[in-house]
């Protein structure tokens, strides 16, 4: 009985507004952005206000591109994903140029050249081309003949692998390791053989022992991957920090010891509070109570995305929408399993709730896209 | 079971709009496509994994970790109090603390550490490729901490802040390290002593016997500090207030000591000495007016410090005091009624005592009266002397001055001397000691023993410090001990002998006769004797202990000049102390009396 009611009234509002929002994603969403606001001030405060400058600083400077990125999301969820396929060529050259001039433009961040300087704004392409390559692996395998063919996961890895050796080169390990999550999820989903997924999981393994074999991933990179391990036996600073996170993390116990009471986040002991270690502010003030709702609100985002990607019309929109989950979840997971110390420092940042710029609006981007899938889910699919 | 697990029975809800026959294409997802529902199972699992560490580190850890980061935020410092001051007699300083500064860089902080090194490179002992090499080595390694320059002034910090700032470097910062400063320099150099490098604490001399007056008491703060060791500032507790130190003031007058060091030098200069020492005693109070000692040291040039040139050789050199010990036998004698100074007393060519041939110098009648025994300083008429007092009276009398104990000063390093007790003396112990051998004693000693005698007969306990001066101004005054060793008759009648000594024709001590002031003392000269071989050998001590003026001493000054050598232009053998040594006690001893405002009692 309950079933009927509930479908009863769905079918009637769609009938009417075509274009009705997901309101538990966007709410969601923006909830996350929010805490996120609330605990970069939390964490930098403190700084700035010690150094004798604002204490808003740079929750300002993040605010504006929360709200840029709001903006961007409502856009990105009104296009229509058809017609978008047609883009995903262009997209995609386009953000591989900019993947190779980030090497004579780009800024050194003093292990690694990521950015590109536009005057005031600094411009990381890789967010975008982790989105461009989501369309690009979607569009081919949406097109491509069931069961999928060898020479069609060639063809995906020959696009996965421009973008993706680029950012090595940059290098960029944990970039480049969103790539190969998300290139896997899609083949998965996309419908590639068990052999074929057989194979390239051999494949990724011996590549990656090749890697470390012929010595072309820095020494530091092996040691960060390697150091959460046995954190005792090194003194590097990215073991110094996932230690700090996890003291920070554990002292606040299970309700944690209060909004600006994060003695050991917001008194900077533990490093990149604001980004990369954002959690940990979350973890110290409000707990495992907090922590828990935090990853709570995020598995209701992935979960949304999933049934969005269930109601799909159109392979492609189905494809997009798994592969901005797989890189969604991948994302969070890698980054609060490194604050928790079960997974290595890779420096992905927490989406919508690490400080930074290109982050904040690409990520709002490729969750817009997605969005939009929903919001046109009973649109007529060209396919 | 396996339709609960479904996909339609877990997301029917979500789906069953697009299963409502509008006329729309099927959605793409088919119902036996449990690859979707894999993904989704996959971030369960992951989503649990993390919820279970979370668990784990909030819940069951969670005691641990708010301790670990309790103890890394809340650290106990200590607050020390300012040193005190060192005073002379007038209040002028000669030890003080002043603001200083170690400046040190985080090469973390440095955005260029070639710039930051060419900068810094000046201030610095460190040469720019070291400074640079050391940088670089920093950021490689997350070494935090690089010295650029300790201990500087001031002044010196706000040049190199100036640079610092024009050259818009970040990382530089200046600790707070007080500096402890001697504006005396070398005067008094071994009596104030020096501080440790690191803590200001005392190791030599006063600023050693001083330390815990001098240092205060420190306080204890519990602050809580950042990730980058900043206190934060409402987090400071104070648990216990720091008492500041006290000042120490002394008893030296800086124009004496100036005098008697400056005296010490030329007299070493002049008989090739290889060291010496000065005292200067108020013999009415106990009070120390001046301690010198050869080698000396600026305590400013920290390089040059050494512990020889840092001994306090007042205190810390025992000699054997030689013929100015006769003085004790004769005045012992006539206290006790044994002989008065005109006793006559057969002083043959020599005496042979045990294995021992004693002799005189020069040539002396067969028999003295007992003021020429000691006048001529003849070893045979104190022996005799001696004899008649006997061992035990005269081991009573030792004591009584002060021998073979130490005197009391209050300074670090001071040595008690050798007087065996008379149970261990031999056939010829009382001899020897008679005439100053075979007995070892400071120049401080005796400096008490002689102002015994210009003290009217009261031994004094001799002191360095008049008073301990704490930060509330309560003032500490030293009290010396005194005993009575002779009656006033016969303290009287030695100053007379003693003057003698100086001013008759045949006295051994005329060089210490002044333009200005009478005086009375005596000579010393002993033989040093060697450890190596065993022997006495060439080399001598030389002194003179006197007083002045004679008849109502108001300085004793004791001179001691190890090793002179030479001829003075007169022919005087520079290695007896009439010669050498005597003529240094007229110069002090004019001076002080001069500087202590004694009106002159010779036309």
């Amino acid at each position: 009985m309950r079933r009927i009611r509930w479908v009863r009234s769905h079918s009637t509002a769609l009938g009417g507004e075509p274009l009705k929002p997901d309101l538990v994603l966007v709410l969601t969403y923006v909830t996350i952005s929010a805490i996120g606001l609330l605990m970069i001030f939390s964490a930098t405060a403190p700084g700035f206000e010690a150094a004798g400058e604002d204490p808003a600083t740079e929750l300002r400077s993040q605010a504006i591109w929360v709200v840029l990125g709001f903006i961007v999301f409502a856009v990105a969820s009104t296009i229509n994903l058809v017609e978008l396929k047609g883009f995903a060529s262009p997209f995609y050259l386009v953000s591989v140029v900019l993947l190779v001039l980030v090497f004579p433009l780009g800024e050194s961040d003093g292990v690694a050249q990521r950015w590109i300087d536009l005057g005031r704004i600094q411009f990381q392409p890789s967010e975008f081309a982790k989105i461009a390559v989501i369309l690009m692996i979607a569009s081919i395998l949406a097109a491509a003949e069931r069961p999928i063919k060898w020479n069609t996961v060639a063809h995906v890895l020959v696009i996965v692998g421009v973008p993706a050796g680029l950012i090595f080169l940059q290098p960029d390990l944990g970039t480049m390791l969103v790539f190969a999550a998300v290139t896997l999820a899609l083949l998965f989903v996309g419908g590639a053989t068990l052999r074929q997924l057989g194979f390239l999981f051999v494949a990724t393994v011996v590549g990656t022992v090749g890697l470390f074999q012929l010595k072309l991933i820095e020494d530091y990179q092996i040691r960060r991957l390697t150091a959460f391990i046995d954190p005792e036996s090194h003194s590097l600073d990215a073991t110094y920090n996932q230690v700090q996170s996890e003291i920070a993390i554990g002292s606040g116990g299970f309700f944690g010891k209060g909004l600006f009471e994060g003695t050991q986040t917001n008194l900077q002991f533990v490093p990149v509070q604001s980004s990369d270690f954002i959690f940990t502010a979350v973890g110290e003030q409000f707990g495992f109570v907090g922590s828990v709702i935090v990853i709570a609100l995020f598995g209701v985002l992935l979960f949304r995305l999933v049934v969005i990607a269930m109601s799909a019309r159109s392979r492609f929109a189905f494809l997009v929408t798994m592969g901005v989950a797989a890189m969604l979840a991948f994302h969070i997971f890698v980054n609060i399993g490194m604050t928790v110390r079960i997974m290595p420092v890779t420096g992905l940042p927490l989406p919508f709730m690490s400080a930074g710029g290109t982050v904040f609006v690409a990520l709002s981007a490729a969750l817009g896209l997605a969005h939009s899938a929903w919001i046109r889910r009973n649109s007529p699919v060209g396919e | 079971m396996v339709r609960f697990l479904s996909a339609t029975s877990l997301f029917g809800p979500f789906l069953a709009n697009v299963r409502d026959g509008r006329g729309m294409s099927a959605h793409i997802w088919k119902r036996g496509d449990f690859r979707l529902l894999l993904v989704g199972l996959v971030f369960i699992l992951a989503w649990g994994g993390i919820g279970y560490r979370l668990f784990d580190l909030q819940g069951n850890q969670a005691l641990a970790n708010a301790e670990i980061g309790f103890d890394q935020r809340i650290k106990t410092r200590s607050i020390d109090p300012p040193r005190g001051t060192i005073y002379d007699r007038d209040g002028v300083e000669l030890a003080m603390t002043i603001d200083g500064f170690n400046i040190v860089v985080d090469p973390m902080l440095l955005d260029d550490p070639a710039h930051a090194a060419s900068v810094l490179a000046p201030f610095s002992s460190k040469s720019y490729e070291e400074l640079a090499a050391e940088f670089e080595k920093g950021q490689a390694t997350g070494h935090r901490y690089a010295e650029i320059a300790m201990r500087v002034d001031t002044q010196t910090r706000d040049i190199v802040k100036a640079a610092v700032e024009d050259a818009g470097i970040k990382g530089v910062f200046y600790r707070d390290q007080p500096l402890r400063v001697y504006p005396a320099g070398s005067v008094a150099a071994q009596v104030i002593g020096l501080t440790r490098f690191d803590d200001n604490s005392g190791i030599e001399g006063l600023e050693r016997t001083f330390n815990s007056e001098l240092e205060g008491r420190p306080g204890r703060m519990i602050v809580e500090v950042s990730g980058r060791g900043r206190t934060i500032p409402q987090g400071e507790v104070l648990i216990e207030e720091s008492v500041a130190g006290s000042d120490v003031v002394t008893t030296i007058d800086r124009e004496i000591q100036f005098a008697a060091e400056q005296a010490l030098r030329k007299a070493i200069q002049k008989t090739s000495a290889i060291a010496g020492s000065i005292v200067v005693l108020l013999p009415e109070t106990g009070e120390v007016v001046a301690m010198a000692s050869w080698p000396g040291v600026d305590l400013n040039a920290r390089s040059d410090v050494s512990p020889e040139v840092l001994r306090n050789r007042a205190v810390a050199e025992v000699y054997e005091p030689g013929s100015t010990l006769k003085m004790v036998t004769i005045a012992a004698a006539l206290e006790e009624g044994i002989v008065t100074s005109k006793t006559p007393i057969d002083t043959p060519r020599s005496v042979t005592i045990g294995e021992f041939e004693y002799e005189d110098h020069g040539r002396n009648p067969e028999w003295m009266s007992v003021e020429d025994v000691l006048s001529r300083s003849s070893n045979v008429g104190t022996i005799e002397i001696q004899r008649r007092l006997g061992n035990e009276k005269h081991y009573e009398y030792l004591l009584a001055f002060g021998l073979g104990q130490p005197s009391g000063i209050d300074v670090a390093g001071e040595r008690h001397g050798t007087l065996d007790p008379t149970q261990a003396w031999t056939l010829t112990s009382g001899s020897s000691i008679a005439i100053g051998y075979a007995v070892g004693a400071t120049a401080l000693q005796m400096a008490a023993v002689y102002a015994t005698i210009a003290n009217d007969g009261v031994w004094t306990e001799p002191y360095l410090v008049s008073e301990i001066i704490k930060p509330n101004g309560d003032r500490i005054r030293t009290t010396p001990r005194t005993r009575r060793v002779l009656s006033p008759e016969t303290a009287a009648e030695m100053r007379r002998l003693l003057h003698r000594v100086v001013e008759t024709e045949s006295g051994t001590g005329r060089r210490a006769m002044m333009e200005d002031y009478t005086a009375g003392g005596k000579t010393g000269t002993s033989q040093k004797f060697d450890v190596d071989s065993g022997a006495y050998s060439d080399d001598t001590i030389a002194s003179f202990i006197g007083m002045a003026p004679f008849d109502d001493p108001r300085v004793v000054v004791v001179v001691v000049l190890d090793s002179p050598r030479g001829t003075h232009p007169d022919g005087a053998d520079l290695s007896l102390g009439g010669a050498s040594a005597a003529p240094v006690f007229a110069e002090i001893a004019q001076i002080a009396l001069h500087q202590l405002g004694v009106a002159p009692d010779r036309d």
